[in-house]
């Protein structure tokens, strides 16, 4: 069967074109309809994926600039299959519940929204690292505007602390990228950008430690990781919600894709000499970000350094180098998104029943007359939180046994992790959901929009919980080779 | 039908159930919901025995489908059924039934009675899948299924703040528990390869030597994991305060079955604690120490429910004392004469609390043997029973296991006298709760249920005094029931008849029908030839009928001949008194040495190293760069954040620019 990705690609930047040129209220349908034509285009994918195959997929590879090596490179493997999948159901949910949703100059901001689909959809199927980087910068620039233009409160400082954290980090990995493609040219041979290419071809190890530290720091910006996420607590909290939901949910996961696409294959030296470090910087994200998840009275921020956490776990089983600790990275990328997204619209409903506030101290005793919303709140809160069956914890045990296959003790202190996510996503949930109503809460059911949006969610994270392997045995080929080579250079020095 | 295909249903009857209540809550009228959940259970308990007569010596495994599977992880959902895991279900179903009607009558009035039978059909769901599963990572999922099940009714009545702190602390120490499981799978993955039990143990045996290391630390992961469920120390404090559930909760989750998960855990894993004996031996210890230690404290606690609930803790420890000392058949046979008993106190108790309108302290209580003659008898039996009073059930399941003990010889027969020294507090402990709640001058809430009249107190929190809003649950405006509804007696006359004569599968000599039924689980065990002698154990049975009989005879001095007695020995034992009270101080200790220091880097965390270092030092460095590279951009009138992107791609450029001629 042909699928062709860049249909795909484009599809939500051109419905969002076309609604540029519609009355001012259909903007908002052109651009649902275009990200329910992506989920199914992904749905298609997913049926038709060849699980065993290695290799890419649906392949489409044309010239583009070809005085500077660049080409225009798609294709699907395991590693990408599902964060395209996840990327299309997180823009229909987020998309649906922005539609029926008063706007500011709503063809503006369903313009943004669709433009930020085909980046994040850009970045996750690029073969080539020039286009990779080209819509990995693309990403920002719909955020920067939905942020500053719809945000709330501080937007205005929120916005340029997180231009100016992601545009360092993207400048770096810029530099980083065309360091790496210039210097892996063989005499007289043409630069290239094509990953496979990279792959084939070799820098020097020392140049690859550098080149790996400055992608990572572009990475862990994104994802975020402490100590880079300086921005987060105030774009998180000015954000319109739906910007929020596809920035922790998608967005995050860019970066740490990043690292199983482009640095572990193309610089298996370069990371493994790095792979104490990173995984001292994710045990410490983790255990940092659950502290303080614990101790934030916002309950997006709780959600926001939950998330650094999360992704610390997602790092921790990167780094690890090893099968099981790349596959349950990669699964727990899916898990992660997948709760995200219907955690934050569930935030946004509990902000709702509150005037606005969002304050853990003033909220409380929701559940009483919302059984429904809190029935839904409560399945979101075990996933995250990584219950045994949920699919979060198939990913998470994956990423452990990763780690402590001879990262012990670094898998010991990330498991400390594990027993935080409980203490502070539990206490999120009784101090939203239980006690006495709050001053300001005001318990009513969820509303039919949120439920149409999050129930759908919440079906497919249950799923996943009953039947994990339907993501493991499409992912885990791709996964293996992905780490193949760091895994082997891992080993070699552990012999020495 | 196979004895899998019984036990898949076994499996889906409490889903079913489950399912139904919850999505049909709205449109179910009146106590359907609760009858629905009641027959599923029903369901359950008629297809584990469909299980008991398909069963034999084979293990049966049958798998539904591949869980996850990854390189060497490979995880089946499927399921064992051996005797074992039939005894468990038929325990668990069995008991779950009967707590279903009895709460049926005792929720009766309250407003979450549909969301209660869906939590509670969970419950039985989870608990079957944790005794079925057939590897760790369905074990896994089964064991932390059960925790959130307990959360979830712990903290039921979610308008109370100290049900809603009960069941967080239940959660986490139950979370702990978990992890202790979770790296013990993986070492046992590790090492032997396999997720399977039958791959772990038939690997184990070849690739561990005894004691080897990795192996011991496995273990005692695991009791880490059975501890933390069981409630044994030092994982036991979250038990006591979990009685904020309703009481059939209490009954059925925090003393008949999830809390016994712990002891089913260790006689499941036997190949493992016989291949390291070491932490086989420091299991015994604990348990022992938990066993008197809760023992202690249940002699002066006054919440009627915390008494059972530290009597609870203490028995486990019998339990776990049996099946680390390799007496698995007694360590099992107590766990379900000890459902009957402690499913039919909790009983008893809820009546009682139903008849003081809420209230739980036994200083407040008396006379009630009037009053509610049918709890009087069925609450005495439970107490006979807990007291091991001979010929009762209790009587002949603790003493195997201190018999098997002293068999075993050598510290064992320490830690067995320790068993009989803590049997006869128990015996005090249990008739102190019968007489001060049955016996002498009948307080006015027994005054008036004479006459046919149900208190209606204040509604309030026994723990904080706090009034309750009774439109919410708690306590609810029918709520005082009272042994006046047909279901809680329903209940309440077959687990006593069973608490009376459930000893007869385990008559030494006479009757060995448990021991014979769990023997192919267990004739791998190198200790199945360890049996004390009938004459032995029957003489070991005089000596604990002495010693029930003299406890019952002390706490009748102590508590109905010389009943001022009580407040002059408290005050001559005032320091001892104080520190049994205070529960040896384990909380104050955690709370000293986990939770205040966790806050405490919480707001270290937020306050300076969020504010000063990353706010201050590297959000307000990188934004002092860019102020000064604004002064000079404001002077070309542009934005700084445009200066800024301008600046560092300039920079960009003139490191492409050196790279792409050098490379030329």
């Amino acid at each position: 069967m042909t699928i062709h990705l860049s249909i795909v690609l484009f599809l939500p930047l051109a419905t969002g074109l076309i609604g540029a040129f519609l009355p001012r209220g259909m903007a908002r349908w052109a651009v649902l309809a275009g990200t329910l034509a992506v989920l199914a285009y992904a749905i298609v994918l997913v049926a038709d994926f060849e699980s065993g195959a290695g290799g890419l997929q649906y392949v489409t590879d044309d010239e583009w600039i070809s005085e500077l090596g660049i080409r225009y490179q798609l294709g699907i493997d395991g590693l990408n299959l599902f964060m395209v999948v996840l990327t299309a159901v997180a823009w229909v949910a987020c998309t649906l519940v922005a539609a029926f949703t008063e706007h500011d100059r709503p063809k503006l901001f369903f313009f943004n929204l669709a433009l930020g689909e085909t980046a994040v959809l850009g970045a996750f199927l690029a073969q080539d690292l020039a286009l990779f980087i080209v819509f990995f910068d693309l990403m920002l620039i719909p955020f920067y505007f939905m942020i500053g233009g719809w945000g709330t409160g501080e937007r205005v400082r929120a916005t340029t602390k997180f231009v100016i954290y992601t545009l360092a980090g993207s400048l770096l990995m810029l530099a980083a990228a065309i360091a790496l493609g210039v210097l892996s040219t063989p005499d007289g041979g043409e630069i290239s950008f094509s990953l496979a290419e990279l792959e084939e071809r070799s820098v020097s190890e020392g140049t690859q430690h550098w080149i790996v530290l400055l992608f990572a720091l572009a990475f862990f910006v994104k994802a975020p990781l402490f100590p880079l996420h300086g921005w987060v607590p105030e774009t998180y909290r000015a954000s319109p919600i739906v910007t929020i939901a596809l920035l922790s949910a998608v967005l995050s996961k860019v970066g740490v894709y990043g690292f199983l696409r482009i640095v572990l294959p193309v610089m298996p030296e370069g990371s493994q000499h790095w792979q104490e470090l990173f995984i001292v910087v994710a045990v410490f994200s983790i255990l940092y970000g659950s502290v303080l998840a614990f101790s934030q009275d916002n309950v997006r921020l709780v959600v926001a350094y939950s998330s650094i956490a999360q992704l610390g776990f997602i790092v921790v089983g990167i780094f690890a180098l090893d099968d099981k600790g790349a596959q349950g990275a990669v699964f727990q990328m899916l898990n992660h998104g997948l709760v995200v997204v219907p955690l934050f619209l569930v935030i946004g409903v509990i902000a709702a029943r509150a005037g606005g506030r969002e304050s853990l101290s003033e909220l409380g005793g929701l559940a009483f007359r919302a059984p429904v919303l809190a029935a839904l709140f409560l399945i979101l809160t075990f996933a995250t939180l990584a219950m045994p069956g949920s699919a979060n914890f198939v990913g998470e045990i994956l990423i452990l046994f990763g780690a402590f296959e001879d990262k012990l003790v670094y898998g010991i202190v990330a498991s400390v992790g594990v027993v935080l996510a409980a203490v502070y996503m539990i206490r999120v949930f009784q101090r939203t959901m239980h006690n006495r109503e709050g001053p300001a809460a005001e318990s009513r059911e969820i509303d039919g929009l949120n439920l149409a949006a999050v129930a759908p969610l919440v079906a497919v994270v249950v799923a996943l919980g009953l039947y994990p392997n339907f993501v493991v045995q499409r992912t885990e080929t791709s996964t293996t080779a992905a780490v193949d080579e760091a895994r082997g250079v891992a080993e070699e020095v552990a012999e020495r | 039908l196979s004895a899998t295909g019984y036990g898949w249903l076994v499996l889906a009857f409490p889903v079913a159930g489950m399912l139904i209540v919850s999505f049909g809550w709205r449109v179910l009228p009146g106590r359907l919901p609760g009858w629905i959940a009641s027959a599923a259970i029903f369901g359950s308990f008629l297809a584990s025995l469909g299980m008991l007569d398909k069963v034999d010596a084979e293990a049966h495994v049958d798998s539904a489908w591949t869980y996850a599977a990854t390189g060497d992880f490979v995880a089946d959902l499927s399921i064992l059924v051996d005797p074992l895991s039939v005894f468990m279900c038929l325990v668990v179903s069995g008991v779950s039934f009967l707590i279903h009607v009895y709460s049926v009558a005792y929720m009766g009035g309250d407003r979450g009675y549909a969301r209660y039978f869906a939590y509670l059909n969970y419950f039985v769901f989870s608990m079957l899948l944790l005794v079925l599963a057939s590897n760790f990572l369905v074990l896994i999922v089964g064991w932390a299924f059960v925790g959130a099940a307990s959360y979830l009714l712990i903290s039921f009545w979610y308008r109370r703040s100290t049900a809603t702190y009960a069941g967080i602390k239940a959660f986490v120490m139950n979370v702990i528990g978990d992890v202790g499981l979770v790296v013990a799978t993986f070492l046992l993955l590790n090492e032997t390869g396999s997720l399977d039990y039958a791959g772990v143990f038939a690997g184990a045996e070849e690739t561990f030597t005894e004691n080897d290391g990795t192996l011991v630390a496995a273990c005692l992961l695991i009791l880490v994991g059975a501890f933390a469920k069981s409630a044994q120390l030092p994982l036991h404090t979250w038990l006591p305060d979990a009685m904020e559930g309703p009481t059939p909760v209490s009954a059925l989750i925090h003393a008949a079955t999830m809390v016994t998960a712990g002891v089913y855990l260790i006689a499941r894993m036997f190949p493992l604690f016989e291949l390291a004996p070491t932490a086989a031996d420091i299991s015994a210890i604990i348990g022992t120490a938990t066993l008197l230690f809760a023992a202690t404290v249940a002699l002066v606690v006054t919440d009627l429910k915390r008494v059972i609930a530290y009597s609870t803790i203490s028995q486990i420890g019998y339990m776990v004392l049996g099946v680390s000392v390799a007496a698995y058949g007694a360590g099992l046979f107590h766990l379900m004469t000890h459902a009957f008993f402690k499913a039919l106190l909790f009983m008893g108790a809820g009546s009682v609390i139903g008849a003081m309108a809420g209230t739980q302290d036994l200083d407040r209580m008396g006379g009630f043997r009037r009053a509610m003659p049918f709890t009087f008898i069925t609450f005495t039996i439970g107490a006979l029973a807990l007291a091991a009073f001979p010929f009762t059930s209790g009587f002949f399941s603790k003493d195997e296991i201190l018999s098997y003990a002293i068999e075993r010889g050598g510290g064992f027969v320490v830690l067995a006298v320790i068993g009989y020294l803590a049997a006869f507090l128990t015996a005090f402990y249990a008739f102190r709760m019968v007489f001060r709640v049955f016996f002498g001058e009948p307080v006015p809430e027994a005054h008036e249920l004479e006459h046919g009249h149900v208190a209606h107190g204040e509604p309030m929190n026994p723990m904080t005094g706090e009034s309750e809003d009774t439109d919410v649950g708690f306590p609810g405006p029918e709520h005082h029931v009272a042994e006046r509804s047909w279901p809680m007696k329903a209940a309440m006359g077959p687990l006593a008849l069973l608490a009376l004569i459930g000893g007869v599968v385990g008559v030494p000599a006479l009757t060995d029908t448990l021991e014979h039924f769990l023997e192919p689980t267990f004739e791998e065990s190198r200790y199945a030839e360890v049996h004390p002698s009938a004459g032995t154990e029957w003489a070991e049975l005089g000596i604990g009928s002495v010693i029930s009989i003299a406890g019952i005879s002390m706490a009748y001095v102590i508590f109905v001949r010389r009943r001022g007695i009580t407040l002059r020995l408290r005050d001559r034992f005032a320091a001892v008194h104080d520190f049994l009270a205070h529960k040896w101080y384990f909380d104050e200790l955690y709370d000293a040495v986990f939770v205040r220091p966790f806050t405490g880097a919480g707001s270290f965390g937020r306050r300076v190293i969020e504010t000063d270092f990353v706010q201050g030092f590297i959000v307000g460095g990188a934004t002092g760069v860019v102020r000064a590279g604004t002064s000079f951009a404001r002077a070309i009138q542009t934005g700084y954040l445009r200066a800024y992107a301008l600046l560092l791609l300039l920079g960009v450029g003139a490191i492409a620019l050196y790279f792409l001629l050098a490379s030329s």
